[in-house]
């Protein structure tokens, strides 16, 4: 098939563009001529090729083409006279569609005063600063300014360093601080914890320890006329064994400020919690003929091990103090409230749980409630009751880090009443 | 020489016969019937009739049930007819903290409790130091 010949408009046209290659050419020429231009990017099939002429610093022209910051050149009026290809990267443009531009429109608009005051002063001292880029991600980017004396006159010399992973990082690190300060935060706790249990194992291992060796004194001072050798020498090895232990405990005080982190919640039926504990003192319940009393109570999100050791304590120690000949009743319910409050009314969907424990024992006087929550406290004789009067304030500590209140209620030789207040969810 | 009246404060059956066993056969102290505890050792001065009847040192254990020894010592020291009594806080582990606040309520020494015999005849000669500086005693251990 024979071509269309081409038409009259079609060859003015023709002449029109070529013309106007011939001019940018001749510029181009001049341009080179003249020193203005001493390298020159074509876009060719293998994309941009540099074609410089061989001068001193064609190595720093490579240098700049290949480094990952962009760089670019502009005049008095800010246009770029010269970038490398990393700079139209940045933007997502071509090469041709940056060169020749107002650099300005480039920057993004909420940055555009602060470029314009590092472009003015620029010209003055070098500078740094960070702007934001005009482009889809508004990449944060540092703009380092230098002039250059060249024999046409005084450029702008702009180096532009993708800030992007470095405020990732920032931000990471950020985050990091935070996560750290909450684990202090837990540390700092747990530590706390630590150290009363350091004092609960200074008071209440060294006193049965100090009485062995009491005794044991006392031991060999009647028996020392008829004692045997061999039992002299077993008395002097429990002595030593004493001695050693006293050693122990003064370590384990010392030794006692690290701890595992203990700080996981879940939903917990606490019905089937007070089961278990209730098992567990099945002896005890069946030798004072003891009845617990624990239906339908709500599940509630705690940390398990510590609430059931709240319920432990509190179980336990109205099993100790029941009235002689007494069956022991324990009574435990439940209700929701609205408040963090002990006489904040009943609320079916309140978001707090007041649980209740109520026993038919000895009770205690009710201006001694603050005693009962504090370390090493004992309302009653030791060689009346034993334990360490320790078990109460543990489990305040426990409802406290539980975010919840706990207090008791009593009158002497008519039972007591724990009131225990905790958030539904943590 | 007159036998110092000593009421001893202690909770704890154990360590009251220990206290007895040891000091009890000295010929330079009277053990006064003991108390259990602070509000104990408060009525049983209630009911000294004379001044002069009046224990020469309280010992207290610290640890007591109802009211503690730094309890029982600070009521003693704010009641005019008792402040003058020395007053010896023993316990089972005298912490820093136990000894400062004591030593501030007016208590005249805090001390661990001793380990032997040897310890509570040292201890109770300390105690009569600090009273009677000037003058030595008579001990049966």
């Amino acid at each position: 098939m024979e071509a269309q010949r081409p038409t009259y408009e079609d060859l003015l046209k023709k002449i029109e563009y070529l013309q106007y290659d011939l001019e940018e050419a001749k510029d181009t020429i001049e341009a080179i001529r003249t020193g203005q231009v001493d390298a020159l990017i074509v876009e060719n099939s293998n994309g941009h090729e540099i074609y410089t002429l061989k001068t001193a610093d064609q190595t720093y022209r490579l240098f700049i083409e290949k480094m990952t910051e962009g760089a670019v050149t502009l005049n008095k009026e800010g246009f770029i006279l010269y970038s490398n290809s990393q700079f139209a990267l940045m933007m997502g443009l071509e090469l041709s569609n940056v060169i020749g531009m107002d650099f300005n429109s480039f920057i993004g608009l909420k940055s555009r005063d602060h470029f314009r005051e590092l472009f003015n002063a620029g010209w003055k001292e070098d500078r740094k600063g960070e702007v934001e880029l005009n482009n889809e991600a508004n990449t944060c980017i540092q703009l380092s300014l230098t002039t250059l004396a060249l024999d046409e006159g005084e450029f702008l010399s702009v180096i532009i360093t993708d800030l992007t992973r470095l405020k990732e990082n920032e931000r990471e690190l950020a985050h990091q601080n935070r996560e750290l300060e909450k684990t202090n935060i837990a540390l700092e706790m747990s530590n706390n914890d630590l150290m009363q249990f350091a004092s609960v194992a200074s008071h209440d291992l060294q006193e049965p320890l100090r009485k062995i060796m009491v005794f044991m004194d006392l031991f060999s001072k009647t028996t020392s006329d008829d004692m045997s050798e061999q039992a002299r020498g077993y008395l002097e090895k429990i002595q030593s064994s004493s001695e050693r232990m006293k050693q122990l405990i003064i370590d384990i005080l010392n030794y006692s400020r690290l701890s595992a982190k203990d700080n996981v919640y879940h939903e917990v039926d606490l019905s089937q919690l007070i089961h278990e504990v209730v098992q567990d003192y099945e002896v005890v319940i069946q030798e004072k003929n003891a009845t617990i009393y624990y239906e339908g109570l709500p599940c509630i999100v705690v940390n398990k091990g510590q609430i059931r050791q709240v319920f432990q304590n509190i179980i336990s120690n109205a099993l100790k103090f029941s009235k002689p000949d007494v069956p022991v009743e324990l009574t435990v319910s439940a209700t929701h409230t609205n408040s963090l409050s002990f006489t904040a009314p009943e609320e079916k969907t309140g978001e707090y749980c007041k649980i209740t424990i109520k026993d038919n024992g000895i009770g205690f006087d009710e201006k001694y409630v603050p005693n009962v929550f504090s370390l090493f406290e004992r309302l009653n004789a030791k060689d009346k009751f034993e334990g360490s009067g320790i078990g109460m304030s543990i489990a305040k500590k426990i409802v406290e880090k539980h975010n919840g209140i706990i207090t008791a209620y009593s009158n002497e030789g008519d039972g007591a009443e724990f009131v225990i207040i905790l958030p539904v969810k943590q | 020489m007159r036998r110092m009246k000593i009421l001893l404060a202690e909770d704890d059956v154990d360590d009251r016969f220990i206290f007895e066993n040891f000091l009890g056969g000295r010929s330079d102290i009277e053990l006064l019937p003991y108390a259990e505890n602070g509000l104990e050792v408060l009525s049983f001065l209630d009911a000294v009739p004379s001044q002069d009847t009046l224990p020469d040192m309280i010992i207290m254990d610290h640890n007591m049930p109802k009211m503690s020894g730094r309890q029982a010592l600070e009521q003693l020291k704010q009641t005019e007819r008792y402040a003058h009594i020395p007053v010896f806080i023993y316990s089972t582990y005298a912490d820093t903290q136990l000894i400062e606040t004591c030593t501030a309520s007016g208590a005249t020494m805090v001390v661990t409790k001793p380990l032997n015999n040897k310890g509570y005849q040292d201890l109770l000669d300390s105690f009569l130091k600090v009273l009677q500086p000037e003058s030595g005693h008579s001990k049966r251990g």
